[in-house]
């Protein structure tokens, strides 16, 4: 008959059962630090980060914000075909000019030959692509040899940028001339 | 009657100094008084009334119109501003397509079509037939892959339907980078994140276009509601019109359609 084997020692399960809770403590605080607390609130992803994308803060605003203070621009860009063509595309984003109702910092005005290459950037005839009906196109210097002007006058000199037509129809009407053919 | 006159004079005389007075300070005022907070008007109507952590009732899908386009690169520049992108990164970009008359296509985009299109290419032996611009952005896909790899959870889908990016939580694995079929995503040296465009869901939940919408003097890109029967990109989606996808075979289903795309571009 064989020996009834039994232990009387059982210090081998506790210490089993003891490595496994700690294990499990420190895998559910571990677990509970590292992921954010609105994860999976939605999906597989932090909830909060959709709020963090929503508070970014707006730097471009619309020519309607800009036109609002500049009252005397907005007369003359309204008017003119340039009414499209937003103002922050030349002057830069309004959050670098005003912050919480007041006027931080001042936006550069394009000069000379910066004008040049934004005008050109639009109606530069060389770059085809571009269709005839939506935009006017010239090519350079051609279009001021056609116009008997200096080759070095820039496009500002008789267009106003924000109305392109203004002053040369002013001109027109004054001087009685009629549009040449194109 | 000559004191009721005098009276009724003086008592004008009275008013009438009043109301100088008053007007005078009033308008000293409108001096003084800064003007008040930025006033952005909305845009996108209904929207600045919404709550809840999402976008309800509203489909919103983004139209670039290629036969438009005159790559002029206004949208590059806005979206430089808003998200201040570090150079030599692009959120949104213009390609420029020159087909020649032996059916050859060169495609360039100098710095992201940043600096517009100034110059014609001059290094196409053959005859131009054909050039066309196309700006591209985030595509927006109902079934996005860039979500499926991510292996933190850092880019999720909304369920208004943005692909979004969680700049706290990204690791810059670069698994999505590769994932993106349409390569619109790029690792931010700057935050040292992954980083794209997310159709400027900040300023569509206040109430604004995207900034690339917003500048585009031709109407190229279009942004809207498609739930919304009266809206633009409604009737463009609903009309015959020469619509397409990208890569419609990836199967990944892009919230981002063009008007008058070619065969070569697909």
């Amino acid at each position: 008959m064989q020996p009834e084997y039994k232990s009387k020692y059982n210090t081998h399960v506790i210490r089993i059962v003891l490595v496994l809770a700690v294990v499990a403590v420190v895998g559910v605080t571990v677990r509970s630090m590292v992921i954010p607390e609105s994860f999976g609130k939605y999906g597989h992803y932090r909830a909060d980060a959709i709020k963090d994308e929503v508070n970014r803060p707006i730097r471009n605003g619309t020519n309607a914000a800009c036109l609002s203070c500049h009252p005397y621009i907005r007369e003359m860009h309204l008017e003119g075909i340039h009414r499209t063509v937003s103002c922050e595309f030349c002057h830069g984003p309004v959050a670098d000019h005003v912050k919480d109702g007041k006027v931080v910092a001042k936006l550069p005005k394009k000069q000379g030959e910066e004008i040049k290459t934004l005008c050109l950037r639009c109606h530069n005839k060389i770059i085809r692509a571009r269709p005839k009906e939506a935009i006017k196109m010239i090519s350079m210097p051609e279009h001021l040899e056609q116009k008997h002007v200096r080759t070095d006058h820039n496009c500002n000199q008789c267009h106003n940028v924000h109305s392109p037509m203004m002053w040369v129809l002013e001109a027109r009407a004054i001087v009685g001339v009629e549009e040449e053919s194109k | 009657m000559m004191d009721a006159i005098q009276s009724e004079i003086s008592r004008d005389r009275r008013a009438f100094i009043k109301k100088v007075l008053g007007g005078t300070i009033a308008g000293s005022l409108l001096l003084v008084i800064p003007a008040g907070a930025m006033d952005v008007p909305e845009q996108i109507p209904g929207m600045r009334e919404q709550e809840g952590p999402f976008i309800k009732g509203k489909k919103f899908v983004f139209i670039v119109d290629i036969t438009r386009c005159i790559g002029c690169g206004s949208c590059c520049v806005a979206d430089k501003n808003e998200y201040q992108v570090p150079d030599g990164n692009y959120r949104t970009w213009v390609e420029r397509y020159v087909i020649d008359d032996h059916d050859n296509v060169y495609v360039d985009s100098p710095n992201g079509g940043l600096d517009g299109y100034q110059k014609p290419r001059t290094d196409i032996p053959h005859p131009v037939r054909d050039t066309f611009f196309v700006p591209k952005l985030c595509n927006m896909c109902e079934k996005p892959s860039c979500v499926q790899v991510c292996p933190v959870g850092a880019t999720y889908q909304t369920k208004d339907g943005f692909v979004l990016i969680d700049q706290k939580r990204c690791v810059a694995c670069s698994y999505c980078v590769q994932a993106c079929p349409y390569s619109v995503r790029f690792i931010n040296p700057k935050t040292k994140t992954a980083d794209k465009c997310t159709w400027c869901y900040h300023r569509v939940r206040k109430g604004l276009l995207p900034a690339c919408v917003n500048v585009c003097p031709v109407q190229a890109r279009k942004f809207g509601d498609v739930n919304d029967r009266n809206s633009e990109v409604y009737k463009i989606l609903h009309q015959p019109h020469v619509v397409s996808v990208l890569k419609p075979g990836m199967g990944n289903k892009p919230s981002l359609h063009y008007v008058g795309l070619r065969r070569e571009v697909v």
